[in-house]
Order: structure tokens, then sequence, then C-alpha cells
């Protein structure tokens, strides 16, 4: 939509621009305290400029141990990414073969098993917890990577939307690949999977960040400082035993937290831009 | 190279509903069939069960004389045209007529040799690197016949393969399609509802209605030897006008009270319709030895350019009688016309719709019925 006035065109930006401003602000603010030491962070007022420690803290954060958690960040940073990744690409594969055997294979009781996907939506992570505590403890995958992704690798969200997306393939597309000799596997790898690259990229994202937000299940099953998740650590952080909270650590953590749920939405962008940009069929 | 042979295709879906009724067609090889009917007379359902993509519940499908029921469709080695061509958008031409080749195993070279070559004989060669998207609707159909061509199946199946075309592009497509399957010898089967395509495209036509095939011929034995009132009614445009017979003593009268004189006894008590096409009906004026029979006022006329159609009434029929008129007629609504036609033109019908054989000294007569 497009109207011919100057002012509103003046005053929607002035108004997007403030927003902007506030939605940046604590993040600035979490970064400029990054760069404080200590003692300068409890002697003054929030400062909103850097301040003489620099990129001191992020070196001493990355290079060693500290603040009780028992581990460097880098390593933090290595367990969420492991953690997201694996959650993320095992969503991926077991809803995008879920859907696929829902959309275009016949057997019994299929739209059964549909609903029955489907009403997992229904139950919170927090309700079923403790019974997949249970389960993962009598595996012995406490403090492994095993632990962390596989109770939350089952997505009926992922299904439901790569099923939307699967019964908008008109179905001529199935039988010219049936008659020119596509089985099931090749189909699925070399049409299907092709013509929903922009739907994967959108549902990577999501899941990345929804893995990498993880909170409540790493607190659980995870003792071992070497599976602690950056996420974790943070609230670790705050909480720490001799009094006085190391907020340019936690500042410092936090940022460093951003970072790659930002590089993984810039790098996925460019793939559902272009997406939806020659989308079509 | 191959024949085709159904014997008795039969399909009944898991609902209850029967689509064929024991379809039996036998394809020469090189022959091109055309399947002709109103939609939902089992027209595509027949093509799918040839193509492997629905089972078939009864009966068996032969290709070069050997059973293939059982097999998939890539097993069947059978190429179909889809109505919206089911091109792989995300691939380029290149790659949507190689497919099929790349799944059988043929070697690179190989492939591309054989898509070069159908691209050329298809006008395709500068669009191979395309997507389907930046291709034309014409252009798309050619892709959609080129990935059928370059397999070299033993038969190829069409399901209304020009019915996303405008009219123009259509004729043209018609003419190729016809040109490339004389040039191939594959056989072909070819499934429309469009009725001049059906005429102009076939070999043998094959014309269905209801899940049964109601005539199979040569588009020119359809036309002028119709076995059933659908067939006639379905071919041919404008359609067949269609006049109820009653039968009066002796003898059979048209709505207007005209007397149609059947010689043979057996026939007239059958006979329930005449049908006559709109080029059969002439100006009495112009065929004095004919009996003018119809007196017809012209309510609407269809100038075409080389000929006229003029809708009339004809009192006691409920519809109108469509002539074909010269197009220098210089018929005006309202006028009154006199007809006139040949009993050798009609085509008589019994009460279920089957054809009446008729004897040639059949004449129709304008005495009035007593």
């Amino acid at each position: 939509m497009h109207y011919r006035r100057p002012g509103l065109d003046r005053l929607s930006h002035a108004l997007l621009a403030l927003c902007c401003l506030l939605f940046l602000l604590p993040v600035w603010l979490a970064f400029t305290a990054s760069t404080h030491t200590l003692d300068a962070l409890y002697s003054q007022t929030a400062s909103l400029w850097f301040g003489e420690a620099g990129w001191g803290n992020y070196r001493h954060l990355l290079s060693g141990s500290f603040g009780g958690l028992g581990t460097d960040v880098l390593t933090l940073l290595i367990n969420s990414t492991i953690m997201a990744l694996g959650i993320a690409i095992g969503k991926i594969a077991i809803s995008v073969l879920a859907a696929y055997a829902i959309v275009f294979f016949r057997f019994p009781f299929r739209r059964l098993c549909f609903w029955l996907i489907f009403i997992t939506l229904m139950l919170p992570v927090e309700v079923r917890i403790l019974p997949t505590f249970e389960v993962v403890a009598d595996l012995g995958l406490l403090d492994s990577y095993a632990g962390l992704i596989l109770p939350l690798i089952a997505s009926a969200t992922a299904t439901f939307l790569m099923r939307q997306f699967f019964l908008t393939v008109p179905p001529e597309l199935v039988e010219a690949a049936r008659i020119d000799g596509a089985g099931p596997w090749r189909f699925l790898r070399d049409i299907l999977l092709p013509l929903s690259k922009t739907n994967l990229a959108a549902l990577f994202v999501i899941m990345f960040l929804y893995g990498w937000n993880q909170y409540l299940w790493p607190l659980l099953i995870t003792n071992d400082a070497d599976y602690l998740t950056i996420v974790v650590s943070l609230k670790r952080l705050l909480t720490s035993a001799d009094g006085l909270v190391p907020w340019q650590n936690v500042t410092a953590t936090a940022i460093l937290a951003m970072l790659p749920p930002v590089a993984v939405i810039l790098l996925m962008q460019r793939y559902f831009v272009k997406g939806l940009v020659d989308s079509e069929k | 190279m191959a024949t085709l042979r159904l014997n008795g295709i039969r399909k009944r879906y898991p609902n209850g509903i029967t689509a064929l009724h024991g379809i039996d067609l036998s394809v020469a090889d090189g022959e091109l069939i055309v399947v002709v009917g109103p939609s939902g007379c089992g027209k595509s359902t027949l093509l799918r069960t040839v193509a492997g993509l629905e089972s078939i519940s009864d009966g068996e499908l032969m290709i070069n004389e050997q059973r293939v029921n059982a097999l998939e469709p890539a097993e069947r080695d059978i190429a179909m045209v889809f109505q919206n061509y089911a091109l792989y958008p995300h691939m380029s031409v290149f790659e949507n007529m190689a497919y099929a080749l790349k799944n059988r195993g043929t070697p690179k070279d190989e492939i591309r040799r054989r898509v070069t070559d159908t691209a050329r004989l298809l006008d395709l060669a500068e669009l191979l690197d395309r997507r389907p998207r930046q291709l034309s609707g014409g252009q798309r159909q050619r892709v959609a016949m080129g990935r059928a061509i370059v397999r070299e199946p033993q038969v190829f199946l069409f399901d209304e393969p020009l019915s996303n075309l405008d009219a123009k592009l259509r004729v043209q497509m018609r003419l190729e399609i016809r040109r490339l399957q004389k040039r191939l010898g594959i056989t072909s089967v070819y499934v429309t509802h469009d009725q001049v395509e059906a005429m102009t495209l076939a070999d043998r036509l094959v014309v269905m209605n209801g899940g049964h095939v109601e005539q199979c011929g040569t588009p020119m034995m359809l036309y002028a030897q119709p076995a059933t009132r659908f067939v006639a009614s379905f071919l041919g445009s404008p359609a067949m006008n269609f006049l109820p017979l009653a039968a009066h003593r002796d003898a059979v009268v048209l709505p207007n009270g005209a007397q149609v004189a059947l010689p043979d006894m057996l026939s007239a008590g059958r006979a329930a319709t005449l049908g006559i096409r709109p080029e059969h009906l002439v100006e009495a004026a112009s065929q004095p030895e004919a009996a003018a029979v119809l007196d017809v006022t012209v309510e609407m006329l269809e100038p075409l350019g080389a000929d006229t159609l003029a809708y009339t009434r004809l009192p006691g029929l409920d519809e109108w009688l469509v002539v074909r008129l010269d197009g220098a007629h210089a018929a005006r609504e309202g006028q009154r016309l006199s007809l006139a036609f040949a009993m050798a033109n009609c085509h008589v019908f019994d009460a279920q719709g089957m054809r009446v054989p008729v004897s040639n000294e059949a004449s129709v007569s304008l005495r009035e019925a007593q």
C-alpha cells in the first residue's frame, strides 16, 4: 500500500525508528556493560558508553573457566550449538518423514496416525518432563548430547507444517514422477525436498532458536560442566557464590549467547527471501 | 513399437462406485486412438489405469501381448502428457526431460544426446536452461511432450494436453502432435472432451459414456453412422437435431404432423427419434425433388463467415432446429423457411437410443396425418 501523503510517510518512519531504538536499548546496555570492570559497574550508575575493560572481559571468558561454572564460555557455546543443531536437524528430519508418510502413502489408520501426532501438540513439555527424565535416566543418557537432544527431537508443529505444505504439491507431479521411474526415496530427494527448500529454511530457523533457548530440560539432566549450555549458565552466573553478581561477565556471556542465533537467522534469511522471490509453481 | 490391448477392463473404487464397466479395446502398432466423452464418462480413469496410476479391478491390460496389470507405471514403458503438464518446477527444461532417463541409469552422454535431439525436434534447443516458470504455455506444453518423447516409450498417453492453451495455439499444437505422432510412429491413446480435437487427430475414435464404450471406429464412420443417439449428439458442431417420432397407425409422424414412411414395419415400430444434422437440412426450393416437410421460422442467426447457423422454430418441437445455411444466404430473423431433407441423411434411433437401420426406400411425405 502506498499513499501519497508525505506527512504520513515521515511520521511512520519516525515511529519505526523510535521502536527500533527501544528494542536496541537493552542490547546496547548489555553490550556497553560488558566492557566495564566489575568495580566500575558497582561504583557508578549505568553507563551508556564503553568502559575501560574493553575486550578484556571477553578474552577472559573465552580463555578459561570462571565463576564456579567449571568451564569456559567457548565450551558452553559449542554445547549449545550442538544441542540446537541436533534438535533442529532432528526435528526437521523426523517431521519431513512423518509428513511424507501421512500425505503420500495410503496405509491403514493413516488419519489416526496424523491425529495422534497432532494431539501431542496439546501436551506442554513441562507436563511430561518427569516421566521423560525417568526414561532418559534409565537409558543412561544423563550428561550427554544424546540426552540433551533426543527427547526434544519429535515435533508435532513441524510435522503439521510440513504436511500442510505437502498437501499443496499437485498430485500430477507425484504421478509424473512415478511414470518417470522415481521411487519413494527418489521422489522425496529429487522433487519434494527441493520444492520445500523455503519451508525447510524457515523451519530450521524456528527450530534452531527453540533448541538454543531450551532451559528447563538441560538444567534437569546436566550436572557435568562439560555438557552445560550457555542459556543455563547465564542463570547460574547470576546466582554465583560470593555476594557481588559479576555483571560484566553476565552481559558479555549474554552478548555471546546471542551471536549464533543471529548468525543462523542472517544465513537462512538469504534462502527464504530467495525462496519467496522465486517461489511459485 | 507396441500394440495395446484392453480385455474387459473394470474399475471399481472402494466406495462402491464403478467407473469403468468392462472396456475392450485393441490399439494397433503406431495407431492414435482418441478417447472422447463428456466429463465424468470415465475416459481419464481409463487412461490412468493404462498408465498404472490406478489399479485395475478386473480384466487384462496387455502391452505387446504381455500382461502388465501388476507392473508399476515406470515398468510399463509408457509416457504420459498431463493436462497441466506437471513439469518439475525446480528443474531446468533439460533436467525435466532427462529425469526419467537418469532414473533408468542411462549413461550421461546418451542422455545429453537424446535430450538435445528431442529439443531440436520440438524447437526447444534455446530453452534447455530455462525453468518451467520462465516459459509460455505453448513452450511448457512442448517441454511436456519432449519429456515423453525423449524416453522413446512403447505407448504415449495424452490426458487433455491442449485444454490449457488458447484457441490459436491449440490448433497449432494439434497439428504438431499429429505430425510428431506419425513421424515417430508411437502407439498413442489421447483423451479429450473436445470433439474437434477428437475428429481431427484420431485414427480411430472411441466415444465413451457412463463408463461404457458407446462406439469405436474411424472419425468419419462415427460421424456418418453413429451407433447410438449419444454418439450422434456428441460428435458434430452444432449438434445433430433430434425430432421425436410418434407412432400413428401404420406410419410414424414428426412433431409437425408430417408422415415418415418407413417401409420396414419392424423399424417403424421401434423408431423413436429422427436425427438430422444441420448441414443436411436444405432449402426446399433448391431441391425440387425432395419433399418439403418442415416449415420453420428463423429465430436467431449466427453468421460464422463461411456458413450461417440458423436457429429455427418448428411447430410442435420444443428445441430449436439448427440449420447450416450458406454464408451468403440472405436469411433474416423472423423469416419463414421451407426445409427439405433426404431420408438417406437421416438417423433413426429407438427408445433406448440405439440406431435403427433404415432401408433406402424410406421417405418423408408432406401428407398430413389423419
